[in-house]
């Protein structure tokens, strides 16, 4: 490790550096800053270590956000969010590289690890009681607490987006709430995916990364770590280099010495990839790599529904988490692991326009009523697994295609969300998907019934990802150990969705907070 | 190139019914901002142009380049490319509205015309940055 010739310490926060190396020392370090990695810190802060965290994007404050979606993308993405999983069909992930990471660009959804998951890990994953339902919910109980999760309020903040989707739901007597969200005051200005503006939103950026500078952490942004030194079987620290957020030019090396430990949270894409790089081998490392691919159903209704105010997403059912059958134009509730998550959605108008058929005077039709349309998508809790690796040019390679048994769970869901639209009273339904009309009529939806299960046929979105590096008791399918240690290195933990050992069906961020706050405390109390 | 791309561009978001299109649109210094992004996205917009522009022979059987086309021609193959059969055309067409939804749907004319709020402002500041306000900031740290 370089010595320091400069005393980093002092700043508490070191961003971009084109000159002098970065060298400096800590208990632990910490590579990331989202859920995970802002959670393991802050816990790893308050029991008195000395924490550096290290994250690959800059530290934007809510004046620094954008307003637009080019502007979010180009701010707070990796790559401008042109990072895609590639099977039969290529689907763009939705990531975060920003200090806060998904916290900054989600929609604040906080929804509690669900009983039969946590039975899951511990009986098929052999997780023992580690993350059983007393130790989930004593630390899900503790951040909805720090992070002030509520309902969002009906009326202007909510959005008629999210207030149709309940009205719809409880009309048919299905399970649909206001989502519980960590936001604070909403002003309902439909825009978490940028990040909020209005500082509403609690994210781990505003919330507690402060707390952990406070108590003499450091925080390092725009520093990509290029791997993890391990010597002798031990993780020693981490080195990456500076990048220049605007002109991506690249700047001093970072070297951190870890005096106890190392814990990695940087995705479920670049945790494999981060191991990966630092010469790690295990068989399941960037397998079992899951998510919750979705798509948008969009409603056309006479009245405006302005989904552009309002909560980003408010509205939510998790009644066909299970599984959803459809048979004969009727949906109906399954019991399993391959059901959707149904969400509302309110896409800002740029987003729309790539979701719209067609082009030229065509697509700018179906965008002139932006102001009438209602969009609700079903997230599905897949069963398919794809992979996450090292690409020719260091960047992700990952490989992924969702089941037909994952299609058929998305064209069930998409068939429900078309009615329910249309009981809403939609003049037209738009289900963008290739093969069928642009937009179709109440009598046309046997139409979406019957629709392709081809995955090319549909515009998925993968966000929701787990796993690359699993957590488990099988060392031919797991990472990480059940005593949380990165398989065959001392001091080398995971603390992000890459551990997830399965998919949840539903949003993860709770979870991933709860997990690494667990690790985090195990590693405080010397496990 | 660059034409090329705004010449695509155009022909996917006309002006039309009165709400004006990237035809109508001074979009270019947001293009450019695209343009300095991330090689990937750069290269595959410039394929996505490339292939916008040699193809009318393929959708409109015409052989000529997209700019050569009439406005009606033009309609038709960038419809066609829209709806093709061929998933990687549909992907060429999808990444070209993708491109000019982000510049045409955050152009305060053209939210207007929607009855949309303008947007606000797009810093692109950090902590540490040089060229941003607030004090605090010394030798890149905060």
């Amino acid at each position: 490790m370089a010595s320091a010739a400069r005393d980093w310490r002092q700043h508490g926060h070191i961003a971009f550096q084109a000159g002098d190396a970065v060298a400096l020392e800590a208990d632990y370090v910490v590579v990331g800053s989202g859920p995970g990695g802002s959670g393991a810190a802050l816990i790893l802060a308050r029991a008195g270590f000395d924490v550096c965290v290290v994250e690959a994007g800059p530290w934007r404050d809510p004046a620094d956000y954008p307003s637009s979606m080019l502007g979010a993308m180009r701010d707070m993405m990796p790559d401008w969010g042109a990072t895609v999983a590639v099977g039969d069909s290529i689907m763009p992930i939705v990531q975060a590289a920003v200090v806060g990471g998904g916290t900054v660009i989600n929609s604040a959804i906080m929804v509690r690890t669900p009983a039969d998951v946590l039975v899951d890990w511990r009986e098929r994953h052999g997780l023992g009681d580690l993350f059983d339902e007393r130790a989930m919910g004593d630390q899900h109980d503790a951040v909805d607490r720090e992070l002030a999760v509520q309902r969002t309020p009906e009326g202007t903040a909510f959005g008629a987006n999210n207030a149709m989707l309940i009205e719809a739901l409880q009309r048919r007597q299905l399970d649909g709430n206001a989502i519980l969200r960590n936001v604070q005051g909403c002003q309902g200005s439909g825009a978490c995916l940028q990040g909020c503006r209005s500082g509403a939103k609690q994210s781990t950026n505003l919330a507690w990364l402060p707390e952990v500078i406070d108590r003499g952490g450091t925080v390092i942004s725009c520093a990509r770590v290029d791997r993890v030194i391990i010597e002798r079987g031990a993780a020693l620290g981490i080195r990456g280099r500076f990048r220049h957020p605007r002109s991506r030019a690249l700047g001093a090396t970072v070297d951190v010495r870890a005096r106890r430990g190392v814990v990695i949270a940087a995705s479920a894409v670049q945790t494999p990839l981060i191991l990966q790089r630092s010469g790690l081998r295990l068989p399941a490392l960037g397998r079992h790599w899951r998510v919750h691919p979705g798509a948008a159903i969009v409603g056309v209704y006479d009245q405006p529904v302005d989904m552009m105010r309002g909560a980003t997403q408010g509205a939510a059912s998790v009644h066909f988490r299970g599984g959803i059958g459809l048979r004969d134009g009727k949906t109906y509730a399954e019991t399993g692991e391959n059901g959707i998550k149904i969400e509302s959605l309110s896409l800002p108008l740029e987003l729309l326009a790539g979701r719209a058929a067609g082009a030229g005077h065509a697509l700018i039709e179906r965008l002139a009523d932006a102001r009438h349309q209602a969009v609700w998508i079903s997230a599905v809790r897949a069963e398919a697994e794809g992979t996450c690796r090292l690409g020719l040019f260091g960047q992700p390679n990952v490989r992924y295609k969702p089941t037909q048994r994952d299609l058929r769970a998305l064209r069930a869901g998409s068939h429900l969300l078309a009615a329910l639209h249309f009981e809403s009273g939609a003049r037209v339904v738009r289900p963008g998907v290739f093969g069928l009309p642009a937009e179709i009529t109440p009598d046309q939806l046997h139409l979406l019934a019957d629709g392709p299960l081809d995955n090319r046929s549909w515009t998925w979105v993968l966000s929701h990802l787990f796993g690359g590096a699993v957590m488990g008791k099988d060392p031919q399918r797991s990472v990480v150990a059940p005593d949380l240690h990165v398989r065959g290195v001392r001091r080398l933990h995971v603390a992000c969705a890459a551990a997830l050992p399965t998919s949840l069906g539903v949003n993860p961020q709770h979870t991933i907070l709860a997990v690494a706050r667990i690790l985090a405390e195990r590693l405080a109390n010397g496990a | 190139m660059r034409r090329l791309v705004e010449h695509a561009l155009r022909a996917v978001f006309p002006s039309s019914a009165g709400i004006p299109g990237l035809d109508r649109l001074d979009f270019g210094a947001r293009l450019d901002e695209v343009r300095r992004g991330p090689p990937m996205l750069r290269l595959g917009l410039y394929a996505a142009t490339v292939l916008f522009v040699l193809l009318p022979v393929w959708t409109v059987f015409t052989p000529l380049p997209s700019f050569w086309l009439s406005p009606a021609r033009l309609e038709l193959h960038a419809n066609r490319l829209a709806g093709s059969r061929i998933y990687l055309l549909r992907q060429i067409m999808l990444l070209l509205k993708t491109v000019g939804g982000l510049l045409w749907g955050a152009d305060p004319e053209v939210r207007q015309a929607l009855g949309l709020s303008p947007l606000g402002p797009d810093p692109g500041t950090f902590r540490g940055d040089q060229s941003r306000a607030p004090a605090g900031a010394s030798a890149g740290a905060s």
